[in-house]
């Protein structure tokens, strides 16, 4: 394989993966950890799919998408910031919900239309540099460089210095998450209409958590999660690479590499990370 | 005694909602409590299945118990039910004990690979207990289409262990002794939760490590015994699962436990007893949620959705009372 | 007059924290507010603030009210800058401050407290209110912030100051208010007056020590307790009490030595569990319950049983509790570190007959804190704090003279 088509592979397959983390950046600085994003791509995946196949047109599988993912990021904001519950324990549930939902849509509608025709993805192709240039650098901008981001990343810091100064920290927490929400929203429906050719049961397969690694790798900003990404790409894409190599090593080690390769990214966190420090108390 | 009342609403919140997402398409509610029931406690036989399926989940509830309440993620008992199967596979030539007791360890040691991560270099236990999950899901599947597959070599799957190393059954029902083991492991921890000094400290730890530090707990020993304990009862049933029911391994063998023990520990608010009620509950959700897919053609996947509802009720209920 | 508060009534659940409240006030006054933890006056200026509202009463403010709070509302992993924008909704604030860009991680405790100053007066507002401001200075950083607390007084600013340290709000304030148990209860009184006012207790002209010997004072001994002695640690918060009690903790045999740690809700129990539950966490839960019956009664703990939650009882008998749990063990060395912060008069002179007792009793006690007048009334030798070094050993006279210099750091 050339070099070239190498890294635009690694690239491409790892865009779904840098929108959640670019999400999950912004809602844990905000002082929130959504465990839930895996279930929120889901949800996503399945609903850019239905969507997607209903009207024929890609923008509003896209569309599809971030109703999906913003539907139970609406109800984890609902359980975390309304109800102060625990966050992981939420996260989980709202993972082990999508799974059963999308997993039960699927089986019930396996013959219809929407799921056993495949998807046809035309058209150009905005989501990667919209994932590697856009969305890092304004992400940028607003976090530091606005008001806004400002009040946002003290939520995560210090909340009752935003409360002091008369601004509204569950505002900007549900802010995070609904600028989440379109993100991962467009993951999953980049995922599975882009990348795949359509929904398969559990199709996430642990990226939401790989994104969770990568955000603590990256340290919380954009540049370091970007690193991280593409560090992890190289990885996956070297993993497919050596599976159409038709390589001595067993299928199933190999698909177990992006998860080692991850263990091995919060490995090298070296001991000290700063998180922000209110990040995950209610 | 409030825990028993958010427990017994969370789970009637649950077959609230399932009856509901039944009605919206086009069941009738009360016929799909009919076979749900007939399906779970309806007959001797639905009967027998219910308890078999609730001995994992009462061990793997447990294990997730056991950890929360010494404040530690361990979101991998998946993982470490896995791991402990194929080393009780693996061991079962020496006989049931060995399987066992390897089962046990195999188990341990793979929850702590998740400790030493965290202590050697700060990885937070949520996140690595969960990538180990995957792991060893393809681990499993690695070992079941190569190294250990059967002899004729027809499905991804191994060949039966030896009877000898077999959990015995009783009489001509379906239930081996893995209840035993089950039930003495329960009480077991309840003992050593509420009744010893070092279980205390490890409560503590769980509520307030900083006080318990202060107040001379080892709080680094008590996060790594509670990873272990709970790895350890997380891969007993993996291999409990193995030695009594399927005598072998193929792919889908975790087939989610390890996930619905941590809606079983919610449900039982963590209480070692209460895990063995509320592993029965979901053992009869399983079950019913099997006769619902051959009577009523309802995939089976309603009983993931019916886990996520309890846990949500669960925690929903939760914080409304500590509101107040 | 730009303040005008009339019977201001407030309650939190059963606890009433103000009751028929009124207080005027104009330009160029500095009131004093003085009075114990719980009398009210942290919840009186947050209504002035208009952080709460009062259940019953009036309250009139004519222009901005700023208000510096006893925990610094900063963000410490922000910049000067990004702090200051935050205070003041916008990126680009109306005030500045000496080399904006440094973390404020980085500052001093005293340059917190200028930070958390300069932003209560970016608006300049009409009253300005702080809240216990010198707990965390130096003498010399005290006096100048009652030099400009002058300044900003004589701009026409209303400036209120709410103290436990009558001496000192005596030396600024232009007026002075007493508040106990959410009443006004007398003005513009003198120093003694206001003391017996403040706690409904005669105050003991100067507590005397008990006739205790050194027990053979040798003269190059370094080691910083000594059987049967108190050695007291002094100096502003933050310049390493914590890091040197955890160093202590971490390095003395827990069954030999009891730890009282600073943050008593934190760190000295767990409020979850119940009082036996936290006494056998150190002694074994064999017998627990009746140890803990015991000592809920030697104690005088204030509780319904030893199951209480621990977390339920209130400030001084969590106080007791932790106490009761730590010198039962009748241990040979005794670490307290602020061991009566935020208790009432009983409170504290029962800690400090318990640590009396111990010392006494042949124990080695170090005693870290931040209250001179407590240092002074119990130690046997004086240490000096500064940015984690430990100045040699004084004796109270010699600390009395020298104290306030080697805790700013100037000698």
């Amino acid at each position: 394989m050339h070099a070239i088509d190498f890294l635009l592979l690694a690239i491409t397959a790892s865009t779904p993966l840098l929108l959640a983390v670019e999400g999950e950046v912004v809602v844990q600085r905000s002082g929130i950890i959504n465990l839930g994003i895996e279930g929120m791509m889901l949800a996503a995946a399945m609903g850019s799919v239905i969507a997607a196949q209903l009207t024929n047109r890609i923008a509003f599988g896209f569309a599809g998408g971030i109703a999906g993912a913003a539907l139970l990021g609406a109800l984890f904001g609902f359980f975390a910031i309304v109800l102060r519950a625990d966050q992981i324990v939420t996260g989980t549930a709202i993972n082990l919900l999508a799974l059963g939902i999308t997993g039960f849509i699927y089986r019930e509608l396996q013959q219809s239309e929407i799921f056993a025709r495949a998807v046809q993805f035309r058209g150009r192709n905005l989501v990667v540099p919209l994932a590697w240039i856009a969305v890092p650098i304004v992400l940028a901008i607003v976090l530091w460089r606005t008001i806004f981001g400002l009040r946002l990343r003290a939520c995560g810091e210090n909340p009752e210095a935003v409360t002091a100064a008369r601004a509204s920290v569950a505002g900007h927490r549900w802010a995070a998450l609904g600028i989440e929400s379109i993100l991962v929203g467009i993951a999953g429906a980049y995922l599975a209409l882009a990348l795949s050719s359509g929904f398969a049961e559990n199709m996430t397969a642990g990226r939401g958590y790989i994104a969770l690694s990568i955000v603590i790798f990256g340290r919380w900003k954009m540049k370091g999660v970007l690193l991280g990404t593409a560090l992890f790409g190289v990885a996956a894409a070297g993993q497919y690479a050596l599976q159409a190599a038709g390589h001595a090593l067993p299928f199933h080690l190999l698909l177990a590499i992006p998860y080692v390769v991850t263990l091995l990214i919060l490995c090298g966190i070296a001991g000290r990370v700063r998180a922000p420090e209110s990040l995950g108390r209610a | 005694m409030r825990r028993i009342v958010a427990g017994v609403v969370a789970a009637a919140a649950a077959i609230a909602v399932l009856a509901f997402c039944g009605l919206a398409l086009g069941h009738a509610p009360a016929e799909l409590l009919r076979v749900a029931i007939r399906g779970s406690v309806g007959s001797p036989f639905a009967l027998q299945g219910t308890i078999v399926k609730s001995i994992p989940l009462l061990l793997t509830g447990l294990s997730v118990a056991v950890a929360f309440r010494a404040g530690v993620w361990n979101i991998g008992a998946e993982g470490q039910f896995i791991v402990g199967a194929l080393a009780a596979f693996v061991a079962a030539p020496w006989g049931l004990t060995a399987a066992l007791i390897v089962s046990i360890a195999a188990g341990a040691v793979w929850a702590s690979i998740a400790t030493a991560l965290r202590f050697w270099r700060g990885a937070p236990e949520v996140l690595t207990t969960i990538l180990l999950n995957f792991v060893g899901l393809h681990l499993l599947g690695w070992a079941v289409n190569g190294p250990l597959q059967e002899r004729i070599a027809q499905y991804p799957q191994t060949d039966p262990i030896p009877s000898s190393a077999a959990l015995p059954r009783f009489g001509l029902t379906s239930l081996h002794a893995g209840i035993v083991i089950a039930v003495v492991v329960c009480i077991a921890l309840w003992i050593f939760l509420e009744r010893t000094t070092e279980g205390l400290r490890m409560r503590a730890t769980g509520f307030n490590a900083s006080a318990a530090q202060w107040a001379g707990v080892n709080v680094t020993l008590q996060i790594a015994g509670a990873m272990a304990i709970s790895g350890g009862v997380a891969g007993l049933a993996g291999g409990i699962e193995l030695l009594g029911v399927t005598h072998r391994l193929f792919e889908l063998f975790a087939a989610g436990y390890g996930y619905s023990g941590i809606a079983v520990a919610l449900l039982a608010q963590l209480h070692p007893i209460g895990t063995l009620v509320s592993a029965l509950f979901f053992g009869a959700l399983q079950t019913a949620a099997g006769e619902l897919q051959r009577s009523a053609n309802i995939s089976i996947t309603v009983a993931t959705f019916g886990q996520a509802v309890v846990i949500l009720t669960i925690i929903g209920f939760g914080s409304f009372r500590a509101r107040d | 007059m730009i303040l005008n508060l009339a019977h201001i009534r407030r309650t939190f659940g059963a606890t009433v924290a103000l009751d028929d409240v009124s207080l005027s006030a104009g330009p160029g006054e500095i009131i004093g507010i003085i009075g114990e933890n719980g009398a009210g006056k942290t919840t009186l200026m947050r209504i002035i603030a208009g952080e709460i509202v009062p259940d019953a009463g009036s309250v009139a403010v004519d222009g901005t009210v700023g208000f510096v709070h006893q925990h610094f509302m900063l963000v410490s992993e922000f910049t000067i800058a990004e702090n200051l924008a935050l205070a003041a909704g916008s990126m680009h604030p109306p005030v500045s401050f000496e080399r904006p860009r440094r973390l404020v991680r980085e500052l001093s405790v005293g340059e917190r407290s200028k930070l958390e100053l300069a932003k209560a007066i970016a608006g300049r507002p009409r009253v300005l209110i702080l809240d216990e401001p010198t707990s965390v200075l130096t003498p010399v950083e005290a006096e100048d912030l009652f030099q400009t607390m002058r300044l900003l007084a004589d701009s026409g600013t209303c400036v209120l100051l709410i103290s436990h340290k009558i001496r000192e709000v005596l030396g600024v304030a232009t007026r002075t208010v007493v508040m106990r148990r959410g009443r006004i209860v007398a003005e513009n009184l003198s120093a003694e007056a206001m003391a017996r006012a403040m706690v409904d207790v005669p105050v003991e002209p100067g507590r005397s020590r008990s006739n205790r010997t050194a027990s053979g004072r040798e003269a190059d001994e370094s080691r910083l307790y000594r059987p049967g002695q108190i050695a007291a640690i002094i100096g502003v918060a933050g310049n390493g009490q914590v890091e040197l009690a955890t160093r202590l903790r971490d390095t003395l045999a827990r069954a030999s030595a009891a730890h009282i740690p600073e943050d008593r809700t934190r760190d000295g129990f767990v409020a979850e569990m119940s009082i036996a539950e936290n006494i056998a966490l150190l002694a074994g839960v064999r017998g627990a319950r009746a140890r803990a019956a015991r000592l809920i009664e030697t104690y005088g703990i204030r509780a319904s049983g030893p199951e209480q939650r621990a977390g339920s009882l209130s400030g001084g008998n969590q106080q007791k509790l932790l106490l009761a749990r730590e010198l039962d063990r009748n241990p040979k060395i005794i670490i307290a570190a602020e061991p009566t912060r935020g208790l009432d008069f009983e409170s504290t002179r029962f800690v400090h007959q318990q640590l009396r007792a111990a010392a006494e009793r042949g124990a080695a006690i170090v005693l870290i804190t931040s209250d001179l007048d407590e240092a002074f009334a119990l130690a046997d030798e004086i240490r000096v704090i500064y940015r984690g070094r430990l100045s040699e050993p004084l004796t109270p006279a010699e600390a009395s003279e020298r104290a306030g210099r080697l805790m700013a750091g100037l000698e």
